[in-house]
């Protein structure tokens, strides 16, 4: 699955996006709390998961919603456009 | 109908008169233009850099756009978004909007930047000259929001 960052979060991980495999069905929380177990860059920037937001193939969800290997998963800091 | 995201600077007259020309048997054209401020509230601001997620960007403006629409009766619209990096005083945003009558424009192209400010997937980043800062999004930005759209 691909997994892209953007803004503050791309700059505290130090990369805009990565591939991960994932072999069934599971909750972006789960992929989360795998990424976090990583090294203490990963588990510094998703400290506060529920600051963030999150987007599977570029649609809104929550840290709940499950996501396969065929996804794009987006997760950055709120938007501030305009 | 457009949506256009670039990282150049554009004239905005150049925009409203062509689609005020496009849209001739329009009664109303409203426009908008959001620009850099020269300052925040502690800093004088070099420049900012905006960065995009232009697919999402795509989608979700037009979704908006989508349900504006059923929501007030609009002959035409364009959507530019600049991203990059950006200087005081440039244009970071211009929306026009063509209507029959001056309500639905008004109304469509306010409701549009206020969805836009929530959900079009730009950050922006402010740069001075010692450091940077990203910007947060405000909570008066979500004020105005009908999130039952």
């Amino acid at each position: 699955m691909k997994i892209l960052y953007f803004a503050k979060l791309k700059q505290l991980i130090g990369k805009s996006e990565e591939t991960i495999c994932i072999e069934r069905k599971k909750k972006i929380s789960q992929v989360i709390n795998e990424l976090k177990k990583r090294n203490d860059v990963y588990n510094f920037a998703f400290k506060e998961t529920n600051s963030l937001q999150y987007a599977v193939n570029c649609e809104y969800v929550d840290l709940d919603t499950f996501v396969t290997d065929s996804d794009e998963l987006a997760i950055f800091p709120p938007v501030s456009g305009g | 109908m457009k949506i256009i995201f670039q990282k150049n600077k554009f004239i905005e007259s150049d925009y409203i008169n062509k689609f005020s020309l496009d849209n001739k048997d329009s009664g109303a054209i409203f426009s908008f233009i959001g620009k850099v401020r020269p300052k925040n509230q502690n800093n004088n601001i070099l420049s900012i850099d905006i960065e995009l997620y232009e697919k999402m960007a795509q989608v979700q403006i037009k979704k908006i756009i989508n349900k504006l629409m059923k929501k007030y009766l609009i002959d035409d619209y364009l959507v530019i978004h600049r991203y990059g990096k950006v200087k005081p005083g440039e244009n970071i945003v211009l929306i026009v909007v063509a209507s029959q009558h001056r309500k639905e424009s008004f109304r469509f192209g306010e409701e549009l930047m206020d969805w836009l400010k929530v959900k079009a997937t730009f950050w922006k980043k402010e740069n001075f000259a010692n450091g940077s800062e990203w910007v947060n999004q405000k909570e008066t930005d979500r004020e105005f929001i009908d999130f039952s759209l």
